[in-house]
């Protein structure tokens, strides 16, 4: 998955922001998300090593893959707003 | 009123008026302070744009806070009427606890002494009109701003404005008065003096609406000599009284727990009238001994009407605390929590509609309600329990065991567990549009009554697929059985999965959890749709069976996106900035559909494609 609609969803939350139909997004909100998804990624972790089953295993570590997409997005997020000054 | 009360109010009032002109202004007076009260109220609410909601929420985690809120907030408002309606409020859409909301009535009935002590004080010492007349002057300059904040100052400068204007004219018209009737010439003396007067009080404020109101008519009247400083005791015990009426009209559009509130208020309030008439002697005495110690003149009745006002209201609460738990279970005894009935909207009533905060907050326990009696129909509906499904270790295990028919009249629920609350949840929401909610808040109640579409949607597709759950799972039909028990399967997950994001603490949680179950949901689709294609090819799976089951698959996957999109919306951070950052960071269907081929493709890689024939 690219970051291409990510992107493009910024460019519409921005211009949502402008007209003010946005609440103004600071880093500390996409931290706090942030912290969430790695929590998250982390407890998936674990569980996939106690894994009981095969089945089991595979689909945590399908939810994993979602988990790390999630984090991976909002540490560009982060990095867009922190770099931009805001979105 | 009833049907002749308002005509004999205006005759009675046009007849006091014809014999006593002067009467007028002690009228208008009352008119103007009461006018001021409802504008100073309307500017609080403007001006606070929810803080005293928001504050309320957390000041009542124990009793000496819930009852300083109680005094600095009725202080501040100079209304304990107002501070006791946003009380049942709250605690009707079951934001703060029975035990906090009593402790605000009672901080309230020590805030409501502070008026006294503003009339007494300075209101019958100082031309209290030279100061109304800039104040009303700004005022309107500040209303007919477009800033909220601004206009919200302007309404609580005007209502201060018109409640020392309406004081200034209640201290004339009683100094014109006695130049005409001397009321002291009424005044009872003894036991007789204390019933009949503390009646009187009562009755007034119960007219008025406003103990406030009754305590400046009685400290003017007995600041202008009309009325004795014995008979001005009774009044203000009477007027005690008469404001738990307010809190009792509150309480009647209120749920159970809005009445053993208004209930609590009249105890409180009749028990420490009850006490101050008992013990009047003595408190009469500590009222001059404290007096003289803070040194009010001997003279100076209305001050002391003031101490004895604070005293006795201060001595009720100091009595009823020690006994507040024994006054909780008294009042939990005489209103009795009625047995739930699934079917009626536990937490919509009038008395949340009135403040955005509890409008919400009752909208979404509703809203969770309407999803307890939607998921046990679900659940029942695919012949599954819900317990069974949500304590089980290995679904699709617990989901294969589950065969035996489950006795449902899923419409006639659906009618009476679903559609009921819906249709209240509709209606209570199509108000939100009257009420001029904030922008957010606004947007969140609309996402609430989506979330309750989606819910409604998610039963009326299990419905569709109800008669065939009954005819393919109830005992072992080979393939078809599978495919059956799949859909099940991944429905129950689903639920489990909200049950999870549900019970996880606000702090951890995410709506961006359930990007996980979309892609599964998509995964799970395309690979059922394959599956059938090589079942038919093998001959496992008749046309038939096949054409029943994508007919029913397609309510099933509906089902379970409607699922998904219900919990988004309901679990999505409350703060609106989290929730752009949750929106913009969640998965678009695109990129879903893109995740689940790299899975494919990937398992395309490790594992020979193959069919597995369910059991």
């Amino acid at each position: 998955m690219g970051l291409k609609n990510l992107a493009e969803k910024v460019v519409e939350y921005n211009a949502r922001l402008e007209d003010g139909k946005a609440s103004k997004i600071k880093p500390g909100h996409v931290e706090k998300v942030l912290k969430k998804l790695r929590k998250k990624a982390a407890a998936l972790e674990s569980e996939i090593a106690v894994a009981d089953t095969p089945d089991r295993k595979t689909r945590l570590e399908k939810k994993l893959n979602i988990a790390r997409e999630h984090v991976e997005r909002a540490e560009w997020l982060l990095n867009e707003i922190g770099g931009a000054g805001g979105a | 009123m009833t049907r002749y009360g308002l005509p004999v109010a205006i005759a009675a009032l046009l007849a006091t008026f014809w014999f006593s002109p002067d009467a007028q202004e002690i009228a208008a007076g009352v008119a103007i302070f009461l006018f001021g009260i409802r504008m100073l109220e309307d500017g609080f609410k403007l001006f606070g744009g929810g803080t005293m909601e928001r504050v309320l929420e957390s000041a009542t985690g124990s009793t000496p806070r819930a009852i300083a809120f109680g005094i600095v907030s009725t202080s501040l408002l100079q209304s304990s009427s107002l501070v006791s309606v946003i009380t049942i409020s709250f605690l009707s859409a079951g934001l703060i606890s029975l035990i906090g909301g009593v402790g605000v009535i009672f901080g309230a009935n020590i805030g409501t002494t502070t008026g006294a002590w503003l009339v007494a004080g300075l209101g019958l010492k100082v031309n209290i009109a030279a100061y109304a007349m800039p104040m009303l002057a700004l005022s309107i300059l500040l209303v007919f701003q477009k800033s909220k904040p601004l206009r919200g100052v302007g309404f609580a400068l005007g209502g201060l404005g018109f409640l020392f204007l309406g004081i200034h004219y209640m201290k004339e018209g009683f100094e014109a008065f006695k130049d005409q009737i001397d009321l002291t010439q009424f005044a009872l003396s003894g036991l007789l003096g204390l019933v009949v007067y503390s009646l009187t009080g009562m009755v007034a404020t119960v007219i008025m609406q406003s103990s406030h109101a009754t305590m400046v008519l009685i400290l003017t009247a007995l600041a202008a000599g009309q009325i004795s400083y014995e008979n001005a005791l009774a009044l203000a015990i009477g007027a005690n009284i008469g404001t738990t009426v307010t809190a009792i009209i509150g309480s009647l559009g209120a749920n159970f727990q809005g009445r053993r509130l208004a209930l609590a208020h009249l105890v409180f309030n009749v028990v420490t009238a009850a006490v101050a008439l008992v013990f009047i002697a003595p408190l009469r005495d500590s009222v001059d001994w404290i007096s003289a110690a803070v040194g009010i003149a001997e003279g100076d009745y209305a001050m002391k009407l003031a101490v004895f006002h604070t005293i006795f209201n201060v001595i009720g609460v100091v009595l009823m605390v020690p006994m507040l738990r024994r006054l909780i279970v008294f009042i939990e005894q005489r209103i009795v929590e009625p047995v739930p009935d699934v079917s009626r909207p536990r937490y919509l009533n009038e008395a949340v509609d009135a403040f955005p905060q509890t409008f919400e907050t009752a909208l979404r326990k509703e809203v969770q309600h309407l999803y307890e009696n939607a998921s046990e129909l679900i659940m029942h509906g695919l012949n599954l329990h819900r317990q069974q499904v949500y304590t089980s270790d290995n679904l699709a295990e617990t989901v294969r065991q589950s065969r035996r028919r489950l006795e449902l009249d899923i419409d006639q629920d659906y009618e009476r567990r679903v559609k009921t609350l819906y249709s209240a949840i509709v209606e209570f929401t199509t108000r939100a549009g009257d009420k001029r909610l904030p922008p957010d808040i606004a947007g969140r109640v609309y996402a609430l009554r989506d979330v309750a579409s989606d819910i409604v949607q998610v039963v009326k597709s299990v419905k569709h697929l109800r008669k065939n759950i009954l005819r393919y799972t109830t005992r072992p039909q080979g393939a078809v059985t599978g495919l059956y028990d799949d859909l099940r399967t991944e429905i129950a997950r689903i639920a489990v999965e909200i049950r999870k994001l549900g019970r996880a603490a606000p702090e951890d949680r995410s709506a961006l959890w359930l990007d996980e179950e979309r892609a599964q949901i998509e995964e799970a689709a395309q690979k059922a749709t394959g599956r059938v294609d090589a079942l038919i090819r093998s001959g496992d799976l008749s046309p038939a069976a096949a054409t029943s089951f994508l007919n029913d698959s397609g309510y099933a996957y509906s089902a379970m996106r409607d699922l998904i999109a219900a919990a988004r919306s309901y679990y999505i951070e409350r703060d609106s900035a989290l929730a752009e950052v949750e929106r913009i960071l969640t998965l678009d269907d695109e990129e879903i559909a893109e995740a689940v081929t790299q899975r494919n493709g990937a398992a395309a890689q490790t594992a020979k494609p193959t069919v597995t024939k369910p059991s």
